[in-house]
């Protein structure tokens, strides 16, 4: 009967791990394909507006610059802080493009 | 909340039960007979005060003769017996009294020329000692100091002889009536007789060992050796029947009365199976041991065995209990477990309606609207409908991707706001989302 002690204990340890881990890591994990949704969606606005100013734009080089590390960001995937450098480096491009809007 | 409070509950419910579990480990060993009131049931010899002459003085006495008995000594023997068994191999005998102290014992242990010490009734060679097994044994020795089946057994093993067979000289003879008259006379008055050379002082009023506390003591000195003793016992049952008997010859105690034949040999042989290592070699007071006698009958009275029934108990509930907690942990960790494992479970069959209703409508809606107005766009408002377009893919991947539905909705709103901005474009009015949507849905 000893061992009902032991292995209630580990077992204790383990669920009380996984009822703090398991949601956290699910919570995670939502947040990071929330960010790469937005980078993605951002950085898909951004091209639009590119295509959409063609060279007019007074920064051009500049935002096709912020795009373009916005987009080897995304290449590269990552956490959820590379996904939000990546999302604001794309508003940043897309601004510049659109200032004459 | 009450699932989240269930489960800290079911926690240190364990834990306590662990707790008590492992602090519940320590074994007790403390043994009571129902809570007897007898107290030490061995008795504690003290140092004796005999002495015995210097070592040159006990040689020289032992050269002088075989058996040397020192003033006071107590123990008997069949001399014939004895001597017939050392026949010419010229073993020596020294005889000391009881009660030596630690200088004598220690001087009369290492003298060379005695093969046999004899200290009070304690036979040794100085290597071999011998102890009583049956209570004839003890008989012989405590009632009349009688060691000759010791002594011939140690001689027998000095000589490389076989074991003699053991004789008993002790012999019991009926009192005579006036023996008997004188004793039945001290017991009506006080319940006491104390025989002439008898050390015991009083007999105890009233004792735990006895039902009510009452019973006749007799005590008697040692008693001569090699002639028949007295056996007051079953003369006085007649005169006094239905009342416990207590009768002592020198340090042995015979029991007669109600349920003699149950416990007097019980109570006989645990008391001097375990008090003959101090009884026989020190001079112990007949008060000591009658005292220490009464305390071990008064045992194996409470020990529920005979005329009393054991006293009602109540079951310890920690003792009861205990079997149950490993399955009361068990319980407590499998609620636990359950409790934790269900919001990991539940969220597969819960996700499916995690999206409010309101979003896949409106996703649906912005794109009908879009692709209308991609009929009637120019060049001016192109890039804001291709703006939205893009954004309202992103929401369908993020909403089929089973993303939170603040997400979806955030990005819904982006691509609204890239269609109003595109419809204000537009030279035709009814399609700014809000008004669209309104229509439609009115």
């Amino acid at each position: 009967m000893w061992w009902i002690w032991g292995a209630g204990g580990v077992v204790l340890f383990v669920s009380g791990f996984a009822v703090v881990a398991g949601p956290r890591r699910r919570q995670r994990a939502t947040e990071r394909r929330v960010a790469w949704s937005a980078a993605r969606a951002a950085i898909a606005t951004a091209a639009v507006s590119r295509d959409a100013a063609g060279t007019r734009a007074e920064r051009d080089a500049e935002a096709t610059e912020l795009l373009r590390r916005a987009e080897a960001i995304a290449a590269a995937r990552g956490g959820p802080d590379a996904a939000h450098e990546a999302t604001e480096l794309a508003r940043a491009a897309e601004r510049m493009w659109r200032a004459d809007d | 909340m009450i699932k989240q409070l269930l489960g800290w509950v079911a926690l240190a419910v364990a834990a306590v039960t662990m707790v008590v579990f492992l602090t519940s480990q320590q074994s007790d060993f403390k043994v009571t007979y129902a809570g007897s009131p007898g107290g030490s049931t061995t008795p504690s010899g003290g140092r004796g005060s005999a002495t015995v002459p210097d070592t040159a003085e006990l040689t020289r006495l032992l050269r002088t003769s075989p058996v040397v008995r020192l003033p006071g000594a107590i123990a008997q023997w069949d001399t014939t017996a004895v001597g017939a068994a050392i026949g010419d191999s010229g073993l020596r005998i020294l005889v000391t009294p009881p009660g030596l102290d630690d200088a004598s014992t220690q001087r009369v242990q290492q003298l060379k020329d005695a093969d046999l010490r004899v200290i009070g009734t304690a036979v040794s060679t100085g290597t071999y000692a011998v102890t009583g097994t049956e209570l004839a044994d003890w008989r012989d020795q405590f009632a009349t100091g009688d060691v000759t089946n010791d002594l011939l057994l140690l001689i027998a093993h000095l000589r490389e002889r076989p074991e003699p067979v053991q004789k008993h000289l002790f012999s019991w003879r009926a009192p005579t009536a006036a023996e008997t008259a004188v004793v039945a006379a001290d017991l009506r008055s006080s319940g006491f007789h104390r025989g002439r050379g008898s050390t015991v002082t009083s007999a105890p009023r009233s004792s735990p060992a006895f039902p009510n506390g009452r019973a006749l003591y007799v005590t008697l000195p040692l008693q001569p050796f090699g002639r028949p003793v007295p056996e007051y016992g079953p003369a006085l049952v007649k005169l006094f029947p239905d009342t416990p008997i207590v009768v002592m010859y020198g340090a042995w105690i015979e029991y007669y009365g109600p349920h003699a034949a149950d416990f007097a040999e019980i109570a006989a042989a645990t008391f001097y199976s375990q008090a003959e290592r101090v009884l026989d070699r020190l001079a112990y007071s007949q008060q000591g041991v009658l005292d220490t006698y009464l305390n071990r009958v008064t045992d194996v009275r409470f020990a529920g065995l005979f005329d009393r029934p054991l006293p009602y108990e109540p079951p310890d509930p920690l003792r009861v209990t205990r079997p149950a907690l490993p399955w009361v942990f068990v319980a407590c960790v499998v609620l636990f477990v359950a409790l934790s494992l269900r919001p990991m479970v539940r969220p597969v069959w819960r996700r499916s309606r995690a999206v409010a209703a309101g979003t896949p409508a409106q996703l649906a809606a912005l794109t009908a609207l879009a692709v209308e107005m991609s009929a009637l766009t120019d060049r001016r408002s192109e890039p804001a409908l291709a703006r939205a377009l893009v954004t309202l893919t992103a929401a369908r991947d993020a909403s089929r991707d089973d993303l939170p539905d603040e997400h979806v909705r955030a990005l819904l709103r982006d691509a609204e706001a890239e269609l109003d901005r595109c419809a204000r474009l537009l030279p035709y009015r009814g399609y700014r989302p809000a008004e669209y949507l309104n229509g439609r849905i009115a």
